[in-house]
């Protein structure tokens, strides 16, 4: 049930989401991904294949046009 | 009594936070192509200005570009006759940029994104330039040549859309292999 961050600040699509991929085949099942996005694309593409494999996911909004999307990998 | 904020209003939530569908984005993308075509008598263009701009800007150090090939066409002497704000264009790029902040402070979002390393720098000035002298020789961008081109049922449209989707191909390929590092 370990957590991790990946902080994709500054960083335009599609690299938020490859890198979002890539770090939650390293995670066991249980853990809990955070994605740090500031790019609104990424706001709709990382949530959206992240449902599509049917992980829990959470965004929320921690400023102006800062956000962090929980990815739970349940299976 | 329950504090409601402006961010958690409902309407505010669809109209101004959540991005729109791509059905809605397509639709009213359509909606402003028939109003562009309508009221300009020409369709929608983005890279087209940026070599007008350039010729003006030429133009008032004193060079010529009168017997430049690319403009040698009647609609390019046309444009060189222009001002930015009688070039229907000029005015409408200028209009995406308004429009743009418009909604993005409008969604409280704007922001300005910190640059995180040199190889970002490099691939936005490398990648601006090549994208923007290859929409000059295919005589369009994305939007001049593809968009623009497939609603006016134009084959040329089409032929672009199968390089176009070969170079991103390509591109992405190239950007997993040097950005994910």
């Amino acid at each position: 049930m370990a957590e991790y961050e990946l902080d994709c600040l500054g960083e335009a699509c599609p690299v938020p989401l490859v890198k979002t991929e890539n770090k939650l085949k390293e995670l066991a099942v249980g853990d809990t991904l955070i994605v740090i996005i500031d790019h609104s694309c990424a706001l709709k593409n990382v949530p959206e294949w992240a449902r599509k494999q049917n992980y829990d996911v959470e965004v929320e909004e921690i400023g102006d046009g800062e956000y962090e999307i929980f990815i739970d990998k349940t299976a | 009594m329950k504090l409601t904020t402006l961010s958690s209003n409902k309407h505010f939530q669809t109209w101004f936070k959540s991005p729109w569908t791509y059905v809605t984005g397509a639709i009213l993308l359509s909606i402003f192509q028939i109003a562009t075509i309508g009221s300009t008598g020409g369709s929608w263009g983005v890279t087209g200005p940026f070599a007008t701009w350039g010729a003006w800007v030429y133009q008032a150090f004193g060079g010529s570009v009168d017997h430049w090939y690319f403009f040698s066409t009647e609609s390019g002497q046309a444009s060189l006759q222009r001002t930015f704000f009688t070039d229907p264009a000029s005015v409408r790029n200028l209009g995406v940029i308004i429009g743009a902040l418009l909604a993005t402070l409008l969604a409280s979002q704007f922001k300005f994104k910190k640059i995180k390393n040199l190889r970002q720098v490099a691939a936005a000035v490398i990648g601006g330039l090549l994208m923007g002298y290859g929409a000059r020789i295919a005589f369009g961008c994305n939007i001049g040549a593809l968009y623009s081109g497939i609603s006016n049922l134009s084959v040329s449209g089409w032929v672009f859309a199968l390089f176009m989707f070969a170079g991103a191909f390509i591109g992405s390929k190239l950007l997993v292999k040097y950005f994910m590092a």
